[in-house]
């Protein structure tokens, strides 16, 4: 019994070296709700994203939340509205919009310049954004999810480095987005460097 | 007694795979002589918002030689110049800007962006950078007869690092070497020859010490079973 159990761990010692070869981007790009489909104002954008990018900047809204496709459909309106119709920008500010109902928004996607962390980083970084306030409350893990996802699939396409770097939104600007909650998670990822 | 050490044993070299820590990896730039450097250094704006930052160069024994300071007035945009470097510190942007003008040939070599906060220890910010700068081009063609050894063999040194090197794209590294089509394909078909080696040494050097943890425990393991 004890040969056999010897001979499992063996087994999964050599799986665990053959493992570390498997790299991300084997992963395959998972569904991302395309501008169409949550009925985004066209983007007046026309700044490009020098790719691959090095960093990846993870911010929250600080606005409502939601957490079903019909809510969160909504909430993606709403804040490309803010942005593009308030505060004049070309486009929603963010790259990438995630939802507590675990779906990933098409934002500005991969290949133009957001406005999501100011000048310095704007070039630099994708911007990616959890819809909602994490300073009191941690995000679904769905939402968590969908994000690794997201970024396994900037590797794949080489829209982001295969060493890029996460930062929080509050380690790039002065601010406390992405929340204290979330900021304690993002912490936490492989490719998080502060 | 002797089965628990050797589970003991086992664990631990799964633990060791596991945890596979970021290597701080060089970025690579080449340049010819009279170009410029430049690069940018995130740091923490929480952490470091009001702390001095340095431009360092790490000699071959990795003695350290600190080439600029920011100013001591820290938490306001500044910047300094010392001979050929600039350093422009943007706390609210928690980016350090460096520029290097008129390089030599003599500048090749080990940079970082750190924390300066004597006496402790300086904290490494982004990646050491691996400075290549080669002599102009058209300044060779002239002196051929005397300089192309040394130039080839910094070339080759310095591309066979060991340590894992982001090259950038070709772009970057080619600039400035189409004045002389010949010099430059030489060079050029010199590159994709070693990246190779390199790559092969790595897999290799991965394999070979995989191999031997695994070789070890089997001795121990059949050592223990055979009794």
């Amino acid at each position: 019994m004890s040969r056999l159990c010897a001979l499992l761990a063996w087994a999964l010692l050599a799986l665990q070296g053959l493992g570390e070869g498997a790299t991300e981007d084997e992963a395959c790009c998972g569904p991302i709700v395309p501008r169409r489909e949550w009925r985004a104002l066209a983007s007046e954008c026309a700044q490009e994203l020098k790719l691959p990018a090095r960093y990846v900047v993870v911010s929250h809204t600080a606005g409502g939340h939601c957490d079903t496709p019909a809510s969160c459909l909504q909430q993606a309106q709403n804040v490309q509205h803010y942005h593009a119709r308030t505060l004049g920008y070309c486009d929603v500010a963010y790259n990438f919009l995630i939802g507590e109902d675990g779906l990933v928004y098409e934002g500005r996607g991969w290949k133009i310049k957001g406005d999501h962390s100011g000048p310095t980083w704007n070039p630099r970084a994708i911007g990616i954004t959890f819809m909602g306030n994490f300073m009191e409350r941690s995000p679904h893990p769905r939402a968590i999810r969908a994000a690794k996802s997201l970024l396994a699939c900037g590797v794949a396409r080489g829209a982001l480095l295969p060493n890029y770097e996460v930062k929080g939104h509050r380690d790039v600007q002065q601010t406390l987005s992405p929340g204290d909650r979330l900021y304690d998670i993002i912490q936490e990822w492989p490719h998080y460097r502060e | 007694m002797r089965k628990a050490r050797l589970w003991g044993l086992l664990w631990t070299s799964f633990i060791l795979e596991l945890q596979g820590a970021p290597r701080s990896e060089e970025i690579k730039y080449t340049r010819t002589e009279g170009q410029s450097l430049s690069e940018s250094c995130p740091f923490n704006v929480m952490k470091y918002f009001s702390i001095r930052k340095a431009w360092q160069r790490l000699g071959d024994r990795g003695e350290i030689q600190t080439l600029a300071i920011t100013d001591r007035v820290s938490g306001q945009s500044s910047k300094v110049h010392v001979d050929r470097c600039s350093l422009e510190d943007i706390p609210t942007e928690g980016i350090l800007h460096v520029h290097m003008t008129d390089l030599r040939v003599e500048d090749s070599g080990l940079y970082q962006c750190v924390i300066y906060q004597p006496p402790k220890a300086p904290v490494l910010l982004h990646h050491p950078i691996r400075l290549v700068v080669t002599k102009d081009p058209a300044q060779d063609l002239a002196q051929r007869s005397t300089l192309p050894p040394v130039t080839t063999k910094a070339r080759v040194k310095t591309r066979t690092n060991p340590s894992p090197v982001t090259q950038l794209p070709a772009s970057e590294s080619t600039a400035g070497l189409g004045v002389n089509p010949t010099h430059g394909t030489d060079v050029l078909s010199m590159e994709p020859r070693i990246s190779v080696i390199s790559t092969v040494t790595i897999v290799v050097c991965g394999i070979l010490s995989k191999s031997l943890v695994f070789t070890f425990l089997l001795i121990a393991t059949q050592r223990s079973f055979g009794r």
